[in-house]
């Protein structure tokens, strides 16, 4: 995970998302509905979007990317300046899903963001400020 | 709780049943899970016992949505089932099998009131807040199914290939009677392998949502031309993804008080559709 690796032991029916929290203190990656409908808690998996909160750790193979991974993505510089974070609740997962959609997308059109975007609820609604935030994350 | 991890299909049958439950993406177990509304002794992890991919014709049960939503071989109605059905990050983890084997999203079983489907004696939604439930086959659970993918695949006439049998899509599902709340004829030690899906002139899937990006649907329709004979399926209509033989079935619908604004869509959705395929 994030070009490191680590041994946890935790019992069959841990998610992915308590390990990070609670085994290795990487709070960056939040956890609001706990079943699978916000993308707070959205983590790449070998570069492709999850939710860590409905994986159970136990069945993960490949390389984990959290925020904390993501530390040094042109993304975060871009959310700060569009001023695209109200209460930055959601943004760990909003930055992590974004960054998995230019990578495979790196100009990406409004209604694309809108469409890779859709697992990732902002209750600030943001979200305005998350597109122009994606639309112009190389500038 | 155990979880075992299977290599091939005839192990992981011989490890089903007895509460040992099967678990692919994991989308709508753990969740189940996790709400009490499913209990597991041990997790069946299937993701090796399970083909996934795309050959032909042939879909491999652990394909997940997002694989299906992006491959050009794939008919139109089903990649844009797979498109709708959810947000990016449940596509990428849920399995085409696991789709079409969810469960409903009536608030009265999620919260596990004792209705028919929990076993008891009785449909809460019914004398309740129903608005998101079915305008046929109503007459026990009035339950919608959910399964935009069930809906495309019903039009497209898919067969499936069971580690027990080969059978068409629209038998894999039985409406709930009072003394049986299944709603699906698969068994405990039996699993989804393939989809065999035909190729068609034409298809088109149209999805009315409450609001504009990923939701449940509302009324799902789902059209297919195959060898000049157009196929109908719908979603969120009844407790099993539905089948129309022709609009006129539209006047058998069943509609609930709170149900009866879907039927002006089913119709509107299904005329469209019609039109669509007729010339596409």
């Amino acid at each position: 995970m994030n070009g490191h690796r680590y041994a946890v032991d935790v019992p069959v029916g841990t998610s992915l998302a308590a390990v990070l929290r609670d085994e290795l203190g990487l709070t960056g990656t939040k956890v609001a509905c706990n079943e699978g409908h916000c993308g707070a808690c959205t983590v790449q998996v070998d570069g492709v979007p999850r939710l860590s909160c409905i994986t159970l750790v136990h069945t993960v193979e490949g390389e984990v990317t959290t925020i904390e991974g993501l530390r040094d993505h042109p993304l975060v510089e871009s959310f700060v300046r569009a001023d695209a974070t109200q209460c930055g609740f959601c943004t760990p997962g909003q930055i992590v899903s974004a960054a998995a959609l230019v990578a495979v997308s790196p100009a990406p059109t409004r209604d694309e963001i809108r469409h890779g975007m859709a697992g990732n609820l902002c209750r600030c609604g943001t979200y305005p400020k998350i597109e122009e935030a994606i639309l112009h994350w190389r500038d | 709780m155990e979880l075992r991890q299977p290599s091939s299909a005839e192990e992981a049958v011989g490890l089903l049943g007895n509460g040992h439950v099967a678990l692919a993406g994991g989308t709508e177990i753990v969740p189940l899970l996790r709400d009490g509304l499913l209990r597991a002794d041990a997790l069946i992890d299937i993701r090796r016992a399970v083909p996934r991919g795309i050959h032909g014709t042939t879909i491999g049960a652990g394909t997940t949505l997002a694989e299906l939503e992006v491959d050009p071989g794939i008919p139109v109605v089903l990649r844009e089932a797979c498109r709708l059905a959810a947000s990016p990050q449940l596509r990428a983890m849920g399995s085409i099998g696991g789709n079409l084997l969810q469960a409903t999203r009536c608030w009265y079983w999620r919260l596990d009131f004792p209705c028919y489907l929990h076993g008891g004696d009785r449909c809460h939604a019914k004398d309740g807040r129903h608005d998101e439930h079915a305008i046929f086959g109503n007459d026990v659970c009035a339950s919608a199914h959910p399964s935009d993918v069930a809906a495309a695949l019903l039009a497209l006439g898919t067969m499936l290939r069971t580690t027990a049998r080969e059978l068409p899509l629209a038998e894999l599902y039985r409406l709930p009677t009072t003394d049986d709340p299944q709603t699906t004829t698969l068994a405990d030690d039996e699993l989804i392998l393939e989809l065999e899906v035909p190729i068609p002139e034409a298809s088109v899937y149209l999805k009315a949502m409450d609001r504009q990006r990923w939701s449940f649907p509302i009324v799902g329709v789902a059209a297919a031309r195959t060898a000049g004979e157009v196929r109908l399926g719908l979603a969120g209509v009844a407790p099993v993804p539905w089948t129309l033989t022709s609009v006129d079935d539209l006047d058998r619908a069943t509609p609930l008080p709170g149900t009866a604004y879907k039927l002006p869509i089913a119709r509107a959705l299904v005329a469209r559709a019609l039109r669509a395929v007729a010339t596409g």
